[in-house]
């Protein structure tokens, strides 16, 4: 019976893999098309959520049936629970791929504002966290995991950066209002999907260790931004 | 001394049976009023632990034991403790139901009756209490003359754990308690023991890693005579310490 369940859990990690990478796909495709105003490529991005969809269906069914029939435990049911955490992360970066995808085909009557270049390069940042991540479950090395506070910091701070920079534009020229607001809207889902990335290396080190971390953006874990709690009751600053 | 919070406590054991090292150093506690599971896989001497705690092992030709079990502060095999009080403070429940050839009545009232309680109404008072605490009561409220033969397997085996607390057990050891039963009757006993730990200590050897993970507060692993690793059942099914515990309950081995 452990072959066999050793042979389910490998199928289960294989299409975890599959499905990240087609997530990942979704989400690259949808900010080139958006570079390129390729209204094509943004149609095939908005195709694949049923794809997606039956992924995590598929997965999480399978999941299921594995915790049923095999009752795992300790590391074997920490990897199966994982695999039930990622696909929800996984799912939701795909669709923010859709998401960016339909403001492609919205917007892609007139030119960009500028030449785009922030928005692909934040993109590239939250792409690399998710292929850590995914490899981090697929190998099992977490060391590849430890520096995803400072990563997803420095997706913020573009964030922020691209904000200021549509601020401008805006503030420049109001016919950009709508379109500016759109690529804020998508440096947001990129931020969402560093977020997500963060939350998929959490449940990984989890499964890895057995500890439960949490990764703090650093403006967040500060005592001023985050009063401490006195016992008893109360606040203190 | 031994912890309050402890009903029982093994210190160094070691037990032969003849030139067969079979219990090697083991040392374990058992928390009052909580369940504590023993695993490990077959011949790695669960069973052969259990029964030292009250000493039915004692009944085996050639078994020597070393080391110290301590019951209430005492020694239960240094020192001069009375074998016949101790097992039936220390009750035992084992794999195969084996109700005693008699009603359903006498069954229960046998070991009260042993310890001298003669009174028909005293008996009656006892016979129902335990029937009740078993969860049995019920079921056979109105055969209670009836053989206790005729009950079902699940039903025997609660009946003989209905037996155990007649005679005002503080501790119960149960020796694989739904092994020979079918899944219904298995999830009445597990519910059973959620009910009787709020009342007794309740030591279980088990081959079903599932049951020991639902109905145990502490687990110990056992390997070749030795405790392995012993906590509280959580960490042990989720993150064990040691890698053989770890394979064992993955079911690498065993």
């Amino acid at each position: 019976m452990t072959e066999k369940f050793l042979q389910e859990l490998e199928k289960l990690t294989n299409e975890l893999i599959d499905m990240a990478h087609l997530a990942q796909d979704m989400l690259d495709d949808s900010v080139r098309s958006l570079k390129d105003q390729n209204v094509d490529l943004a149609r095939e991005v908005v195709c694949k959520k049923t794809e997606l969809a039956e992924m995590d269906v598929n997965i999480e069914q399978h999941a299921f049936r594995m915790i049923a029939l095999y009752q795992p435990m300790a590391k074997d049911m920490r990897r199966v629970a994982c695999a039930l955490k990622l696909i929800t992360y996984l799912n939701r970066i795909g669709r923010y791929g859709k998401d960016i995808a339909n403001v492609t085909i919205e917007i892609s009557n007139k030119p960009h504002v500028a030449k785009m270049v922030s928005l692909p390069h934040m993109s590239k940042m939250v792409r690399s966290m998710v292929d850590d991540a995914i490899e981090a479950y697929k190998s099992e090395d977490i060391s590849r995991l430890d520096d995803f506070a400072d990563r997803d910091d420095d997706v913020d701070a573009m964030r922020h950066s691209i904000f200021r920079e549509c601020l401008s534009y805006m503030m420049e020229d109001p016919s950009y209002i709508v379109r500016c607001t759109h690529y804020v809207m998508i440096a947001r889902y990129l931020e969402r999907c560093a977020d997500h990335a963060c939350k998929m290396a959490e449940k990984i080190t989890y499964m890895k260790t057995g500890e439960h971390i949490e990764i703090e953006k650093k403006s967040e874990s500060t005592p001023e931004y985050c009063p401490v709690r006195k016992q008893g009751g109360g606040l203190t600053i | 001394m031994v912890r309050k919070d402890n009903a029982m406590e093994v210190k160094d054991l070691n037990l032969w049976y003849d030139d067969n090292h079979a219990l090697i150093d083991v040392n374990m506690r058992y928390p009052r009023y909580r369940v504590t599971a023993l695993i490990g896989p077959s011949g790695c001497g669960k069973s052969t632990l259990i029964r030292t705690l009250n000493r039915m092992n004692d009944v085996i030709v050639g078994c020597r034991v070393e080391g110290t079990i301590f019951y209430n502060d005492n020694d239960i095999y240094k020192s001069q403790m009375d074998v016949i009080d101790l097992r039936s403070r220390v009750g035992m429940i084992f794999q195969k139901p084996n109700p005693f050839p008699k009603s359903i009545f006498e069954n229960i009232a046998y070991g009260p009756r042993v310890h001298g309680i003669t009174s028909k109404r005293e008996l009656e008072k006892i016979v129902i209490r335990s029937l009740k605490q078993a969860y049995l009561f019920d079921e056979v409220k109105d055969r209670l003359n009836e053989s206790a033969l005729g009950l079902s397997g699940g039903q025997q085996q609660r009946l003989c754990i209905a037996r155990a607390l007649a005679v005002e057990p503080e501790i119960l050891l149960m020796d694989e308690p739904t092994s020979a039963l079918d899944p219904l009757a298995t999830t009445k006993i597990e519910d059973l023991i959620f009910e009787l730990k709020k009342r007794y200590t309740v030591i279980i050897v088990t081959h079903n890693m599932q049951q020991a993970a639902r109905v145990s507060d502490y687990t110990g692993f056992m390997y070749l005579g030795k405790m392995i690793e012993t906590g509280m059942t959580k960490q042990i099914f989720e993150k064990p310490k040691e890698e053989l515990t770890e394979n064992y309950i993955t079911g690498r081995f065993g």
